[in-house]
C-alpha cells in the first residue's frame, strides 16, 4: 500500500471519527518561533475594507501544478487563486484530510461565494481579485521556505492589491 | 497556517484565522483566532449550509474588531448540527474600537 493511499485512508477515517484524530494531532508538533505575537490594529470599518482569503486547504486551479504530496515534510509553495473563476475551476491536492465535502461546496474551506455575498450586501468593502492557497503541515527544512519565501511573496501581492484585512482558513 | 498569518500581520495587514485544532493554534500563537470543534476539512461548516458558513465568517470578523489581546483564541458556541444557525444574529456593520 503506498504512503499516499495510507494518508488518504487515515484522513477519511479521522474525519468520520474525530475521537481518533487526537493521536494524529499529537503526532504533529507545529513550529513556534518564540517571538512575540505580531499585532496590527484594524483602523477602518469593515464596510470599507478590501478582504482577501489565505487558506492552507490545498485548493488550487486545475491548470496549476498540484502540491507535492510525496514529501512527508510538505510542500511550502503557494498558488494564486483567481476569485472570478475558482468556484468553477478547482481541485484539492491534500492527502491529510477528507475533502469529499469540500468538493461538493468549496465554501466550507474557501468561502469565496460567502464573501462575495457580504460584499454585495455592503458588509465588507470589497473582495480582492486574487487570493492565496497553501497546504498545511509544513515541517523540517521547509518551514524556512514557507516563512522566508512563500509568506513574503504572499505579503507583497496582498499589499500590491491594497488588501486591508485577511481571513485565514485551514482544513 | 498560523506561521503565515503571523507574517502577514507583522507586515501591517490585520488578520483573523479560523482554527479546527486548538492545540496547534495555542502553540503557534497567531494574532487572532476563532476556534470551532468541528471535523477536519470543515472549518466553515457543512456543504450548502450558507447560514452556518456566514456565522463563522462574521464571528471571525467580530473578533478582528473586538480583540485587544495578541494571541487570543475565541471558542465559538456553534455545536455543529446541534445549533440553530437561523437564530444567529448577524452583525450588520463592524467598526474599529475608539479609544
Amino acid at each position: 500500500m503506498s504512503q499516499r493511499f495510507k494518508n488518504q485512508l487515515i484522513a477519511k477515517v479521522i474525519t468520520r471519527f474525530p475521537g481518533l484524530a487526537k493521536r494524529f494531532i499529537d503526532a504533529y508538533e507545529p513550529w513556534a518561533s518564540g517571538e512575540p505575537t505580531p499585532w496590527t490594529p484594524v483602523t477602518k470599518p469593515l464596510s470599507e475594507c478590501r478582504v482577501a482569503l489565505v487558506t492552507t486547504s490545498g485548493v488550487h486551479h486545475k491548470g496549476q501544478e498540484p502540491f507535492d504530496m510525496a514529501d512527508s515534510a510538505g510542500d511550502p509553495s503557494f498558488r494564486e487563486i483567481d476569485a472570478a473563476t475558482i468556484s468553477n475551476d478547482y481541485v484539492i491536492t491534500h492527502d491529510y484530510y477528507d475533502h469529499a465535502d469540500a468538493e461538493k461546496d468549496l465554501n466550507i474551506i474557501f468561502p469565496i461565494d460567502r464573501l462575495r455575498e457580504l460584499q454585495d450586501e455592503g458588509v465588507i468593502g470589497d473582495l480582492a481579485a486574487r487570493h492565496y492557497s497553501l497546504m498545511g503541515h509544513i515541517d523540517g527544512h521547509h518551514i524556512a521556505t514557507l516563512v522566508g519565501q512563500s509568506a513574503k511573496k504572499i505579503v507583497e501581492r496582498l499589499k500590491r492589491q491594497a488588501v486591508d484585512v485577511v481571513l485565514l482558513t485551514p482544513a | 497556517m498560523g506561521l503565515v498569518q503571523r507574517e502577514i500581520e507583522k507586515a501591517g495587514i490585520p488578520t483573523v484565522g479560523v482554527s479546527i485544532v486548538r492545540e496547534y493554534t495555542e502553540k503557534v500563537q497567531p494574532p487572532r483566532t476563532v476556534y470551532v470543534k468541528w471535523p477536519f476539512g470543515h472549518p466553515l461548516g457543512e456543504p450548502g449550509n450558507i447560514r452556518q458558513q456566514r456565522a463563522v465568517i462574521l464571528e471571525a470578523f467580530k473578533v478582528l474588531y473586538s480583540s485587544t489581546t495578541p494571541g487570543e483564541i475565541v471558542d465559538l458556541p456553534f455545536r455543529w448540527r446541534r445549533y440553530d444557525y437561523d437564530s444567529y444574529a448577524e452583525p450588520k456593520s463592524l467598526e474599529p474600537i475608539r479609544e
